[in-house]
């Protein structure tokens, strides 16, 4: 045994504010609570999970997403020491570690969630339709809606955009169907004050639009979507309950292209970076159309394959040889809508061929961008951001998770493209940094 | 006379739609200990664990069957939900009708029904002969052991000494640092790896907390989270099991191991002269001349003019090398084609690749920089043959892009080779009872949500022992176990599931049947006692013994061969 003497465990509680509740957050959530101190997790919108909860089957495994993220998100959600504040968005922070004074708004949600026990009856009969962003577009909800039916916290919000008593004064089906009251159209956003010790930002990332992108048809040709809403369309919760049928008719598509680095790698009319995750996405999602449409066509044109991991390069050849997906490295130089099919053209360049392919859907794998929300916060806490709006580690090599500003935390994809596992790890790493600030409450890194 | 409920999960059309719902509730209505049945569409959301609160309250359930998914999954969720409310969680019993129902049987829905209900009427039996138990608490030495000092050691050593817990490192050479160590700068910024290095190494040996063996390695490990004995020898070489000295007994918690990586023996690259040709080297081989600022070729000192890199070499080669991808070969080589160039002006590049794996933040303009402002020209193609050529290096290849075979004369080669688990990981593994995949890097525990975890409780895992990957992912990789190690010491006491083996000591004849054949060690002799004892810590329940055991002395807690019977007989 060595003669040094192990250290007390009773150092007082302290507490870390966590911003973002994606995987990233949950994580250091839970590290940080299991080891005892308080944790208050802000989380914009209604519910948490982040990207995560909106995807389908998880490269290189294909473990359903939701199957391995709700156990996280209750337990999350039933933590005694974790605090979550969703609908909810940072005002103001003051102060330095040890010392943090936080403002935070909770944007109204039209329903006192202390009575709301969930039960669902207000989604069922709310005549009010929109188009889900949670499910990209792909499907729709009620004006009164939670993302999804596991949301935790499992607690509506009405969308007043879209709500027939905010827009003409009617309706109130909510109001009369719900059995404990909780409709409360006149609920004003609500401040909370919070004092703590140490700050995890934890914000994610966003999605380029297509709506960016003229050259993939700028998000006017329906039967073009990103690969998020390919997610949906592959997610046995989403609105197709996992049949792969294209927007435009409902068709199931027998020949799908995917275009890779959309938006990514492009320095001069896009963005500079390569995303990281989509070459295992396109990968994936063939694979799993295949699954699904047995006799279905894939194609992927690529400029590089990147499948560096444990188990990625493997699962891109098995994608290549057993499902036989054609990988065509090249760029689309143009992509147009003739008739039903979308026609892509483009140049193999490893046989300097021109191809050609009459696609039932084209699924463009969108590069991963900062969340503006991420910038806003950077310049709220004077961090620096690079010129995409990546979170800037305080050393890249040596401390990823720390920052310029003592006591304040990076985890996850705020930073930049991460997967699933890199992600984990990095937000474990964020939380170590808050337990060991924690235990010398003196020392400020 | 037992009141059970059972609640059956729908998990969106998982498993309603295969799994006739209606009909596996309809047919466990009638058994004489269902008091309550009901079906909802999400049991682990919130309202529908409110749903089986409800239930256990009003109709007085004493005992509890979900059927839904996976008991990996949501059986802390239930767990928690019965206790709330005053059930003894060891009185609910998941029934796994998705991993081992629906899914495996999804075109067959009828098929799939009756073994959701026979599964189900399985559980209700087991669910009646259920003790109620609480979970058994054992003490935590707080004290860690890391294993390799790498970056990825030196730094969960480092936050887990700054927790102010001791930590013992270990390390088998002279020195820390690992790989780091030879680096010359390290990409993005060019930082000088030394001076980060150096105030890692410093910080080590100067902490309070961290004790540094160099030198030395693990031999043994007993134990179990919480409660680990490792056996540490200085100058112990591979697997010479003889009797030693020097050999020291550790007591500590957990265990972070980080024994790094190494390069693919150049030796086994016989299409490339590595073991010929002095002027091929290794891509650490060159990186220590570019640290020396000695870039000069091992042949005779001259100035290398022009380099070839090639990439790939060993990896991604399922026929005959490695399968995988290497992940941090690209980077470097961009990196290394940089800094030959800061060394050397008027040196021309070339790299041989297959894909360039340059991702993330800053990466790919990395590589950008290398092409553009270095002047280094990638060739998408593979290299068939390297050989000596009037004092050079003649590489033939094929260019992919063009479609034409290409030589290239080289003053010299780097190969940028596979990187592999560092020499007796397996061997340690062994040593620890923790798993290695295929390619004999360490295994965590999931591949998505516990990257930093071991399959084994305690044992946690850092950097390139588990995958190849890059400082910045490596030193994030060791806080995270650092985190895991700091969220196990927090605790005052840790749980272990009391789901475990014990004993008739009436029964027991001390044959020693059960020492024999359980695999965890769980099993020993008393030492004066003629009967067998049950380490709880260490049982996995795996019920080897109870099958084993010929006087029936050994039973399991609620898996008595009284319920498993009346499993046996719910399903004829
Ligand atoms: C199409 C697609 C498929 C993918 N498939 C896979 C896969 O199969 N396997 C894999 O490993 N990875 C996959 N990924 C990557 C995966 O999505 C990410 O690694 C992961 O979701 C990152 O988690 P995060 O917590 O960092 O970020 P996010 O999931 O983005 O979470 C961030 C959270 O912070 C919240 N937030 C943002 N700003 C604020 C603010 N100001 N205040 C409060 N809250 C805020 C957001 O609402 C969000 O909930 C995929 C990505 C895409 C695009
Ligand atoms: C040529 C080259 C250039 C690189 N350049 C860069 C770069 O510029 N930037 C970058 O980010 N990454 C770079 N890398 C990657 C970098 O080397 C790794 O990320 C890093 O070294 C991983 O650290 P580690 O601690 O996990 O492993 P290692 O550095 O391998 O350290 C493992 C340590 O464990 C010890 N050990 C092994 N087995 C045992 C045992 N059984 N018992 C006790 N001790 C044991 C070893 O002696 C060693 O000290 C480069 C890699 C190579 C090959
Ligand atoms: S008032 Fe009507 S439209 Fe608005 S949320 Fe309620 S039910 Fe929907
Ligand atoms: S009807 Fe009322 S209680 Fe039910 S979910 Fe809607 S707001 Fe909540
Ligand atoms: S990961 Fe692949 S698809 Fe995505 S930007 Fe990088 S190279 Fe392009
Ligand atoms: S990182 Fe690049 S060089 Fe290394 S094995 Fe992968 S593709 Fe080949």
């Amino acid at each position: 045994m060595s003669d040094k003497k192990p250290v007390s465990n009773d150092t007082p509680a302290q507490r870390v504010l966590i911003i973002g509740a994606g995987i990233a957050g949950m994580q250091a959530a839970l590290d940080i609570a299991d080891a005892g101190h308080e944790v208050l997790l802000v989380e914009r919108l209604p519910s948490i999970g982040g990207r995560m909860a909106q995807l389908s089957e998880t490269f290189p495994t294909l473990d359903c997403a939701q199957c391995i993220l709700t156990p996280r998100t209750v337990e999350v959600g039933h933590h005694e020491q974790i605090q979550l504040l969703t609908h909810a968005e940072i005002e103001s922070i003051e102060g330095e570690v040890g010392d943090f004074r936080v403002r935070i708004r909770r944007r109204a949600a039209y329903v006192d969630w202390d009575l709301c026990t969930g039960c669902g009856l207000c989604q069922e009969k709310c005549p009010g339709r929109a188009l889900s962003d949670f499910e990209r577009g792909t499907g729709e909800r009620a004006a009164i809606y939670t993302l999804s039916p596991q949301a935790v916290p499992n607690k509506p919000i009405i969308d007043r955009e879209h709500c027939i008593h905010f827009l003409r004064d009617r309706c109130g089906a909510c109001a009369k169907l719900c059995p404990v009251g909780a409709i409360d159209f006149e609920q004003q956003d609500a401040f909370v004050e919070a004092d703590c010790d140490a700050i995890i930002l934890a914000t994610g990332y966003d999605i380029y639009g297509l709506d960016r992108m003229a050259e993939y048809g700028g998000g006017k040709i329906p039967d073009v979507i990103d690969a998020l809403a390919f997610e949906r369309l592959l997610s046995s919760s989403g609105p197709t309950a996992g049949q792969v049928r294209r927007p435009s008719d409902g068709r199931v598509p027998s020949e799908v292209v995917f275009i890779q680095c959309a938006g990514s790698r492009d320095p001069q009319k896009h963005l500079s970076y390569c995303s990281k995750v989509c070459c295992m996405v396109a990968a994936k999602q063939a694979t799993l159309y295949r699954h699904r449409v047995h006799n279905g066509q894939a194609y992927v044109f690529y400029i590089d394959i990147r499948a560096a991991g444990k188990g990625y390069d493997e699962f891109t050849q098995r994608a290549m040889e057993d499902e036989q997906v054609v990988y065509v490295r090249g760029k689309v130089s143009r992509l147009f809508r003739d008739s039903d099919r979308v026609l892509v053209m483009g140049a193999d360049t490893l046989t300097n061929r021109q191809v050609q392919i009459a696609a039932d859907l084209v699924v463009v794998a969108p590069a991963l961008r900062s969340h503006p929300e991420t910038v806003r916060l950077a310049q709220m806490l004077s961090l620096p951001t690079d010129r995409h709006g990546w979170l800037l580690p305080l050393n890249e090599n040596v401390h990823p998770v720390e920052t310029s500003r003592p006591g304040v935390f990076l985890a996850g994809t705020g930073t930049g493209p991460m997967d699933i596992p890199e992600t984990v790890a990095h937000a474990s790493g964020a939380a170590a940094q808050v337990l060991k600030l924690f235990a010398n409450p003196c020392r400020q890194r | 006379m037992a009141r059970i409920g059972v609640f059956v999960c729908h998990c969106g059309l998982n498993i309603a739609g295969t799994v006739d719902v209606e009909r596996v509730i309809e047919a466990v209505r009638d058994h004489p200990d269902v008091v309550h049945a009901a079906d909802y569409k999400y049991l682990c959301s919130d309202p529908g664990q409110s749903l089986i609160q409800d239930a256990i309250e009003t109709r007085e359930l004493d005992g509890v069957v979900v059927a839904a998914c996976s008991p990996s999954m949501h059986e802390a969720t239930f767990g928690r939900a019965a206790a709330e409310v005053s059930l003894n969680p060891y009185r609910l019993e998941i029934a796994n009708i998705r991993e081992q129902v629906s899914w495996p049987h999804q075109r067959e829905p009828e098929a799939a029904t009756r073994k959701a209900i026979e599964v189900v009427r399985t559980l209700v039996e087991k669910v009646s002969g259920n003790e109620e138990l609480s979970p058994l608490e054992l003490p935590i030495t707080r004290r860690a052991l890391v294993v390799g000092g790498g970056i990825a050691g030196m730094t969960a050593a480092l936050d887990i000494g700054d927790a102010g817990y001791p930590v013992l490192l270990v390390e088998r050479s002279e020195r820390l640092g690992g790989h780091m160590a030879e680096h010359s700068q390290l990409y993005l910024n060019l930082d000088a790896g030394d001076d980060l290095l150096r105030q890692r190494v410093e910080a080590v040996h100067n902490h309070p907390h961290v004790e540094v063996l160099t030198g030395t390695q693990v031999v043994a490990l007993d134990g179990y989270v919480g409660n680990f004995t490792a056996q540490v020898r200085a100058d112990y070489i591979g697997n010479t099991e003889e009797e030693d000295g020097d050999t020291r007994h550790e007591d500590v918690g957990a265990i972070v191991l980080a024994t790094g990586f190494d390069l693919y023996d150049m030796g086994r690259l016989p299409e490339y002269g590595g073991d010929r040709y002095p002027d091929v080297v290794d891509s650490l081989q060159f990186e220590s001349m570019l640290r020396d600022n000695a870039v000069r070729r091992p042949s005779d000192g001259r100035v290398p003019e022009e380099v070839v890199w090639v990439q790939c070499a060993g990896s991604r080669d399922p026929e005959q090398h490695q399968p995988y991808c290497s992940k941090i070969c690209c980077m470097y080589v961009a990196k290394q084609i940089i800094a030959y160039r800061r060394a050397v002006p008027q040196g021309q590049a070339y790299v041989f690749y297959i894909d360039i794996r340059s991702q993330g933040r800053g990466y790919d303009e990395f590589v950008q920089e290398a092409m553009e402002e270095h002047d280094a020209l990638y060739l998408r193609g593979k290299v068939s043959k390297i050989a000596p050529h009037g004092g050079r290096l003649a590489v033939w290849g094929v260019d992919t892009l063009v479609g034409n075979s290409v030589r290239v004369s080289a003053d010299l080669v780097v190969l940028a080779t596979a990187a592999v688990p560092s020499a007796g990981t397996e061997d340690l593994a062994r040593r620890t009872r923790a798993a290695t995949d295929e390619s004999g890097f360490l295994s965590e525990a999931h591949p998505k949500l516990r990257p930093v975890e071991s399959l084994t409780a305690g044992i946690y895992l850092a950097g390139g022992c588990q995958f190849p990957k890059d400082i910045p992912e490596t030193v994030s990789q060791a806080s995270g176990a650092a985190a895991k190690v700091l969220r196990l010491f927090a605790k005052d006491e840790m749980t272990q599931e009391p789901t475990v083996a014990y004993l008739v000591e009436e029964l027991c004849s001390g044959c020693g049947t059960c020492v024999e054949i359980c695999p965890y060690e769980a099993r020993e002799l008393h030492p004066y006692l003629a009967v067998a004892t049950v380490n709880p810590a260490l049982c996995q329940n795996c019920g080897a013994c109870l099958v084993a055991c010929p006087n029936k002395a050994t039973s399991v807690h609620n898996w008595t061969p009284k319920q498993i019977l009346a499993m046996a007989d719910a399903v004829v």
